[in-house]
């Protein structure tokens, strides 16, 4: 492997780089602010990032490497899943927005903030529907390299007359997880793109932050937001690259996408284990293509992953074919996986989560057939439990489980439409929901 | 005894419901002064999106709140009708 380079390495301390509640903050005055914070974390070997404030979050997390810290990346800010991550991590050292601005500014590093190929650069942890979180750590030299994949990916996507300028990268969705963290942080460190620190949500505040965004523009974002975006039909300014992930997106919603922002959609593929694998123009090809050196080994039901830049194989739970041409296909994922959101859980586990609260006598949780493109697919269950409230069945489920797969519907009902053999079959519990729906 | 809704707060309760797919939720119950998020309803950041898209269609308000992190107009069912409301287009 290549030296690892170092974070804002080789940039114009005078260059833009982040565009901050309407200011324009240079990589010099960025880098003064994270030494700043670097020097509060002497000692410190693991940061939780708390941080609202993306430009907080940002600095935090440059302060961290700068210090030599592994920044913690819990599944949520619920008190529960930091506290979770805190108990694995008794010595980690909390970081919110107060405690960076109160940092002040430091020296300006030449050069930027070196950081070694194995420093171990994030560590994510999934929710995990049960016990504790499990947790994948990356090192820097992995996420350096795969970094350099997606921004090469973006510029491609650009208008060849736009691919010398600096790109302006626009968020939806938080920097503390692995897709926000790879596209919102990691790409303005490692390349030459600027940020604009706004987390805009609704689709007013997202065309009034395209607005604020220099161009070349990149969104990110994911099928959830841009669904809500298209359904609006909100005028936008003329937006480059969307770029998609968390979930598939269907190609319809993609094409809607690329006509009301006049861009291109290019849809990532990637785990929280894995990091970005590949990419696909959804609104003109199902087959992904996978990033040079990129290596899917089919193993029963699941695919192990190779790349030159992991320390080892990573094994995920999603059938992959690997196609001529360096392309892919996906073939879905074992069925008692889901996705919610862009969060993944097992559908057995939480069914135990439920079959483990006093009174109930059967249950199961299971996601119903897709609705809209784009529409989040929640979860739904069926429940046995005599003298029990739908009510108190979630109260019961609450501090356990992520609120995104807390069922909805959550139905009562006499007996579960078991086969003889005693199995649940798909189309028997969307038949048991309709039924309680039209018995209401 | 169910807490005062206005009729204006009515419809409301009744749109969220509806569109959020609160199966076990009475609209008539929501407290209109209770939060609409976390704890109280327990909706979350995807539930704002479609109560968003929802609003849009029936009122004609594209809802914007001016700080993304305290989002004051999802407050309450009184905070966000009172918002709807205002920005009406007459």
């Amino acid at each position: 492997m290549n030296p690892a380079p170092a974070a804002l390495g080789g940039r114009d301390p005078g260059a833009p780089l982040l565009v901050d509640d309407g200011r324009l903050v240079s990589v010099g005055e960025f880098l003064g602010q994270a030494t700043a914070v670097a020097a509060r974390l002497a000692g410190v070997r693991q940061v939780v990032n708390l941080c609202e404030r993306r430009g907080a979050f940002l600095t935090g997390y440059v302060g961290a490497l700068a210090a030599g810290a592994t920044t913690l990346l819990p599944a949520s800010r619920a008190p529960e899943a930091v506290a979770a991550v805190q108990a694995l991590f008794p010595g980690a050292r909390t970081l919110d927005d107060g405690a960076v601005a109160a940092a002040g500014a430091g020296p300006v590093p030449a050069g930027g903030v070196p950081v070694a190929a194995d420093c171990v650069a994030m560590i994510g942890f999934t929710s995990g529907s049960t016990g504790t979180p499990s947790h994948h750590a990356k090192v820097w030299g992995t996420v350096a390299q795969s970094t350099r994949l997606n921004a090469a990916a973006i510029r491609a996507a650009l208008p060849a007359a736009l691919r010398d300028r600096r790109p302006w990268i626009l968020g939806t969705v938080p920097s503390q997880h692995m897709y926000g963290m790879e596209l919102t942080v990691l790409v303005p460190l490692l390349e030459d793109f600027g940020l604009v620190t706004a987390r805009p949500l609704l689709p007013a505040e997202v065309a009034a932050a395209l607005a604020a965004t220099p161009a070349p523009r990149v969104l990110v974002s994911t099928p959830a937001h841009l669904r809500a975006i298209v359904a609006s039909g909100i005028a936008l300014p003329r937006t480059e690259v969307v770029v998609s992930a968390t979930a598939p997106l269907e190609a319809t919603l993609a094409a809607a996408v690329e006509t009301a922002t006049g861009g291109t959609l290019l849809e990532m593929f990637g785990a929280t284990e894995t990091c970005i694998l590949g990419t696909r123009r959804t609104a003109l090809e199902s087959d992904w293509r996978a990033y040079p050196g990129v290596r899917f080994v089919a193993e029963d039901s699941a695919t192990r992953v190779e790349t030159p830049w992991f320390r080892q194989g990573e094994r995920l739970l999603d059938r992959i074919e690997m196609l001529p041409e360096g392309r892919f296909r996906l073939h879905g994922r074992s069925a008692d996986l889901v996705d919610v959101a862009g969060k993944r859980a097992s559908l057995a586990d939480l069914t135990q989560r439920l079959l483990q609260v006093p009174g109930v006598v059967d249950a199961v949780v299971f996601q119903p057939a897709a609705g809209a493109p784009g529409l989040v697919r929640r979860l739904a269950a069926l429940v046995v439990a005599p003298g029990l409230t739908p009510a108190a069945l979630r109260s019961a489920l609450a501090p356990a489980v992520d609120p995104v797969f807390m069922p909805r519907p959550l139905l009562l009902v006499a007996a579960l439409p078991r086969t003889a053999a005693g199995k649940l079959p798909q189309a028997a519990l969307e038949a048991a929901l309709a039924h309680a729906h039209g018995g209401e | 005894m169910s807490p005062t809704q206005t009729a204006e707060e009515s419809a409301m309760a009744a749109l969220i419901v509806e569109s959020l797919n609160l199966e076990d939720v009475e609209a008539a119950a929501i407290d209109p002064d209770a939060p609409l998020f976390g704890t109280g309803l327990g909706l979350d950041s995807i539930d704002a999106l479609e109560l968003a898209l929802e609003i849009s269609k029936r009122y004609g308000v594209q809802l914007r709140s001016d700080d993304p992190d305290n989002r004051k107009i999802f407050a309450s069912l009184r905070a966000l009708t009172a918002h709807v409301k205002a920005n009406r287009p007459a």
